[in-house]
């Protein structure tokens, strides 16, 4: 598809690349024009970071032609990117925490006297000037590991720039922003974009990418299925396009019959890894057969207080109540034997080994049960492989077979063995942290339906997600946490705009909880 | 759930042999022909040199003499310390840990085993050789122990601190028999034996009622200890895949943070499995003392069986079998190495360069990328997850600050 | 009690010291081998194999051509191969790099005895003369000084040469650009692929050079202490030489301090005859020593973010 009138800036044509097992590309033409924000959308798997590692040289396609202001170029690496006026801020920050600011923006490129010393006044002078220019406000000698998460993103945006980067590739880059700083990075893009950058915003976030972009190209399984212009479009149709089919964006479910008080936390508190109070003296109580949702910005203590309240995480001040009974210092494995189930946010490294087998996985946590061995200490292998069958077939994984390694599974199946074997032990209390994040869209469903199932069978569910949209579609009270502590509890229908102040500390009304 | 397409032909059986025997069998071919070249390429001759090794080893092809039961017997007894050091080395893998100090963990037993077989060499049999065995396991235990503990409390890296343990060992052992309390007459460096209650016996009658291919059965060592090691191989396939501990140590091993959220101390699991190797080790040194020589010697100054048993571990994938199977190989290396000396003119210590060829060969998994270079040879399944997992050197400390 | 009298009458000798500045360097050249490797990203526990390596092939070509000089050429020479091997293992072939580097120790061992059987048949090695060795040097006008000049200026050419490197290593790590590449690839490979530098490269070039320190290190025991090649002379040097990067954390100027902590029990053990303990319990003096040393780290020590983990292009 060709595109009448403006310069391309990138013309990508034909582009296939094969992994074994997957075509990650498949006869991809991507091209952008100059001086545009283009917004390249698609599921996890879709193919959309691969395409863009082939154009900044990280990987190799296996046939198709790449042209860069119309000429045709070969890409064979960074270094080659970098030469073309191609710059890269990766979803996953290329920065090393233990050096500067200075030092991160530099690398590769430093500046150097006599035979070969870094010279570190040169490269404070260049980024101040390079951050003035930009208006992008930032400290050389800070340590790169001390800065938040929007300052970071700042530098690597920076960093990019130095190296005289026209095109600029931003691969997810609000995932890990507030709402506020999301603005401001779109302040940023925009004026770049006046500057005459060409912009590449890879997103799955629609909602943005309808905000900031001019047009949009939609891809699903390694094709490109869609060629948008933004203000023709909308939301469902971009959605349709991703998916392959109608998508439910809102969950069906019958209104909360809530019960007694299944939790009742008061004031907890606690650190993060490193050390840092990150729950500030969260308060609220939750109750059998409803769903309540922490809205928030990652990083705001949501992770820690589900970590204290599954018994991962040790409190350092306050009380938890479960059903009037104390299980403030209550461990894992206790609390699983009281009816607690936790399907924990990050799935690949805590929620399940990877290397162990589905049988295996399904009985994490609960090895020492007796209905799964002998005496606490042989493993009763029948019961084990009857409980594993049993999980595949209700909660519709697919696998061929229950020993295959669970490495091996799609990240929406691996997912399933942990909701499965969560929601399979009949839980009174499920917390559930993130419980849909890389999954694909069928699986979201399937996912969200269980969770609805347990609130109906009178389970008290709390839920945590960084997705306002599922929050607020699954959800019977929504509770904001800002700064380690609880500062709202909102209806469901509560605006974004409402809900994305206090995610940010403004709006809290007088003596609210 | 799909079934799979059925292979034609083969029976499951076999097919999952030929897969799990590929990359070791491969690796020690390659090591062989690697090894050939050296021993070329200094202007020996690599034929005679691995025949004198087969012959040693195994009794076949034996063209000087050497009578085939005896290199046999030979073999095993060599065998024996190596399944169950094996077993020291593949439990902690499996943690994630690198157990290089089974040979001071060995040493330790060895040295155990003989002191209480002096101290109280007067009682029967039915006590005293039960009381050297477990002696012997709890002086491993202890000696692997202190690595563990490191382990867990400061994420100090076992591979140096067992080091270390074994250089103390080494001279621990040096000051008991040279001139040290153990020592059984000034000027000698062995020591006192162990009373006879704490004897192994051997398999072959030990009067010469029996005649072996023209040997009398006195000669052959072969000795009880085999079913001891066997049946630790045993023990261990069994802790491991059937019980709860096992299920634990793997997940530890595989993932702190899965094993955390499962309620594992991963702190407890550290040491326990040290404890356990080493107890496996420590028997091993026992088993030595117990059926072989009886006492302390300076044979034992340039013992190498801990550190065969790093290779013997890892060639045999972590597997019961696979151990076993692989301690036969490193046996008849051993036993094959002394004929070689004497036989072709080669130095025994051939042998280690063939074990760290075969190390190399393992680690580097030269097997399956040879076999992705040659059409046709099917593709190859990813490193064996029984590899301990890449780790640096200092880790962080088994618990987080937030652990309960 | 008299043994500790005696002990520490000995510190107040000169001589004592001197030793330990000798003993220290031999643990210091290949500390700062395994330093430069780690920070790069690649474990490299085989300094000990690649220290005997380099003493053997010292001694062979010492004893073949009677130059020193030569023949610590040759010997770092050998250490680098013995590295390289690793570095191709561990690198190319993302092997586990403990298994490598410990199959790295095996192969040494058996190797440079299995040569000296091919080469020398079943006698050992034989001396290197005097005027063959690496020289001693004493500074003029420097060594006169009491007690310091003993200490730092009557000490073998190596180790002049070590304390040279130690600063040099330390320049380079942290106040050059390449030190800083070397760096960012063993914190964070993928970012340093991202801006342009060859990982690979890097890393290839880091072991390399701890082969040759290494190798060098060999080559001061065996042609400048020594005079010949006795098998398994090294004695665990190489792995009190890791302890050493790992107190010092995986930097020259702690790894130096380190070494002095070790050597001075090294030198302590080589006068046993003057404190009346058994040798035997003398000689785990720096084994108990090291031990004591990682245990008292209790402050945790963080070794670089990737160390130890094969780099794979493109994955996230």
């Amino acid at each position: 598809m060709s595109d009448q009138g403006a310069s391309l800036a990138v013309d990508m044509r034909g582009i296939t690349k094969q992994f074994p097992g997957v075509r990650a590309n498949d006869k991809v033409d991507f091209s952008v024009r100059r001086a545009e924000i283009h917004a390249l959308v698609g599921e996890n798997g879709a193919g959309k970071s691969t395409l863009m590692n082939i154009l900044y040289g990280l990987v190799h396609p296996d046939s198709g032609e790449i042209l860069i202001d119309e000429k045709t170029v070969h890409v064979a690496g960074p270094r080659d990117a970098i030469g073309l006026g191609i710059g890269m801020v990766h979803q996953h920050f290329m920065l090393i925490p233990v050096f500067s600011v200075g030092e991160n923006i530099m690398l590769g490129r430093e500046p150097v006297t006599g035979p070969g010393f870094y010279d570190r006044a040169r490269a404070r002078a260049a980024i101040n000037e390079l951050t003035r220019r930009y208006g992008l406000a930032l400290d050389p000698d800070a340590r790169m590991g001390d800065l938040p998460v929007g300052l970071q993103q700042r530098a690597e945006i920076v960093k990019v720039l130095y190296r005289g980067a026209e095109i600029l590739i931003l691969d997810e880059p609000t995932g890990v922003l507030t709402p506020q700083e999301s603005k401001e990075l779109f302040g940023v893009l925009r004026d770049l974009v006046k500057g005459g950058k060409t912009i590449i915003f890879i997103s799955h976030k629609l909602k943005e990418v309808l905000e900031i972009s001019d047009r949009i190209t939609v891809m699903r399984r390694g094709k490109v299925v869609g060629h948008l212009t933004t203000r023709d479009t909308n939301e469902e149709e971009i959605a349709t396009l991703m998916v392959g089919r109608a998508v439910l964006l809102r969950v069906d479910k019958a209104p909360a019959k809530p019960g007694e008080v299944a939790l009742k936390v008061d004031n907890l508190t606690a650190n993060s890894d490193q050390s840092v109070p990150a729950l500030k003296g969260a308060s609220f109580e939750l109750r059998y057969g409803e769903i309540l949702g922490i809205a928030g910005v990652e990083g705001n203590g949501q992770s820690e207080l589900m970590e204290v309240l599954a018994g991962t995480r040790h409190a350092t001040g306050g009380q938890v109540l479960l059903a009037g009974r104390d299980i403030t210092t209550m461990d894992a494995n206790t609390e699983r034997d009281a009816g607690v189930a936790f399907i924990p946010e990050d799935r690949r490294g805590t929620g399940l080994v990877l290397g162990f087998s589905i049988a295996e996985n399904s009985i994490l946590g609960r090895e020492r049960a007796l209905t799964f061995s002998w005496r606490h200490f042989v493993l009763n292998l029948v019961a084990i492989r009857n409980w594993a069958l049993r999980l595949v077939k209700e909660f519709d994984i697919r696998t061929p077979s229950i020993d295959v390694a669970v490495r091996n599974l799609s990240g929406g199946n691996q997912q399933k063995v942990i909701v499965a074997r969560e929601i399979g032990s009949n839980p009174k209390v499920l917390l559930a942290a993130q419980p849909t994040r890389g999954v694909d869209i069928g699986a979201i469903e399937f996912i969200h339906r269980q969770i609805v199932r347990e609130r109906d069978n009178g389970a008290a569910v709390l839920l945590v997600s960084a997705e306002l949209d599922e929050v607020r579609s699954l959800s019977d009270r929504i509770a904001v946490m800002y700064e380690g502590r609880i500062v709202s509890i909102e209806p469901p229908d509560t605006p974004e705009e409402r809900l994305g102040l206090l995610m940010t500390g403004g709006g809290v009304r007088e003596g609210a909880a | 759930m799909s079934t799979r397409p059925r292979p034609p032909l083969m029976p499951p059986i076999v097919r999952r042999l030929v897969r799990g025997l590929g990359m070791p069998l491969g690796s020690v071919l390659l090591a062989f022909v690697l090894g050939g070249l050296i021993v070329a390429a200094t202007g020996g001759n690599p034929f005679s040199a691995y025949a004198a090794l087969v012959c040693g080893g195994f009794g076949i092809g034996c063209t000087q003499g050497e009578n085939p039961a005896l290199q046999i017997s030979n073999t095993i007894v060599f065998v024996i310390p190596l399944i169950t050091a094996g077993v020291a080395v593949a439990l902690p893998f499996r943690a994630g840990l690198f157990n290089i100090g089974a040979e001071g963990q060995l040493l330790a037993g060895s040295i155990a085993c003989t002191a209480v077989g002096i101290k109280f060499s007067s009682l029967p049999a039915p006590i005293l050789l039960p009381m050297v065995l477990i002696s012997g396991m709890v002086a491993g235990a202890l000696w692997a122990g202190v690595a563990g503990v490191l382990k867990a409390t400061i994420g100090a890296h076992e591979v140096v601190t067992t080091i270390m343990m074994n250089y103390i060992a080494q001279w621990l052992l040096r000051y008991l028999i040279i001139g040290g309390p153990l020592q059984l007459a000034p000027g000698t460096s062995k020591s006192s034996p162990i009373g006879p209650g704490a004897r192994l016996a051997t398999i072959l009658p030990n009067d010469n009622s029996l005649i072996i291919l023209g040997l009398p059965s006195s000669v052959f060592r072969v000795h009880t200890g085999l079913f001891i090691a066997l049946a630790a191989a045993a023990v261990f396939a069994f802790l491991l895949w059937r019980t709860s501990l096992g299920y634990e140590i793997r997940a530890v091993g595989q993932s702190q943070k899965a094993a955390r959220y499962a309620g594992v101390s991963v702190r407890r699991t550290i040491i326990v499995t040290m404890l356990i190797a080493g107890a496996f080790s420590g028997l091993a040194g026992a088993i030595e003392i117990a059926g072989v020589d009886h006492n302390l010697t300076d044979k034992y100054f340039s013992d190498t069986t801990g550190f065969d048993a790093i290779a013997v571990a890892l060639l045999g994938l972590g597997s019961a079998v696979g151990i076993v199977l692989a301690a036969i190989l490193f046996g008849a290396l051993h036993a094959g190495g002394a004929v070689m000396q004497a036989d072709a003119n080669i130095s025994g210590n051939l042998v280690f360069v063939l074990q760290a060829l075969i190390l190399f060969s393992i680690a580097a998994n030269f097997v399956g990328a040879i076999r992705q270079r040659i059409p046709g040879l099917g593709r190859p399944t990813a490193l064996p997850p029984e590899m301990p997992p890449a780790a640096p050197l200092m880790t962080e400390a088994a618990a987080p600050p937030a652990e309960a | 009690m008299s043994a500790l009298g005696d002990i520490l009458h000995l510190l107040l000798t000169a001589n004592l010291w001197q030793a330990t500045l000798a003993a220290a360097v031999l643990l210091l050249l290949p500390a700062l081998g395994g330093t430069i490797s780690e920070r790069s990203g690649v474990v490299n526990i085989a300094m000990e194999g690649m220290m005997l390596t380099g003493a053997f092939f010292g001694v062979a070509a010492d004893l073949a051509w009677q130059n020193p000089w030569l023949a610590t050429g040759v010997a770092m020479l050998a250490g680098a191969l013995m590295a390289s091997i690793h570095a191709f293992v561990s690198i190319q072939f993302r092997a586990d790099q403990i298994v490598s580097g410990i199959a790295i120790n095996i192969f040494a061992a058996g190797l440079t005895v299995f040569l000296i059987n091919r080469i020398y048949g079943l006698q050992d090695v034989g001396h290197v003369g005097q005027s063959a060795l690496l020289p001693n040097i004493n500074v003029p006008g420097l060594d006169q000084i009491p007690f310091f000049g003993k200490v730092l200026f009557q000490q073998n050419v190596i180790v002049y040469v070590a304390l040279v490197l130690l600063v040099l290593t330390h320049l380079v790590l942290f106040r050059t650009r390449l030190g800083l590449r070397i760096r960012a690839v063993g914190e964070h490979p993928q970012a340093a692929d991202t801006a342009g530098i060859n990982v690979f490269a890097i890393r290839y070039g880091a072991v390399f050079t701890s082969g040759l320190l290494s190798g060098l290190s060999g080559a001061f025991l065996a042609i400048g202490i020594s005079n010949t090649f006795v098998p398994n002379m090294t004695d665990g040097r190489g792995y009190i030489a890791l302890a050493a990067m790992i107190f010092g954390k995986w930097t020259p100027f702690g790894a130096f301090v380190a070494c002095l902590i070790f050597g001075l029990g090294q030198a302590i053990y080589d006068n046993n005859s003057i404190i009346h303990v058994s040798p035997y319990l003398l000689s785990m003096l720096p084994y108990l020593l090291t031990l004591i040393v990682l245990a008292g780290l209790v402050g945790r020590s963080t070794p670089p973010a990737a160390d130890g983990l094969p780099y794979v292009p493109g994955s996230e």
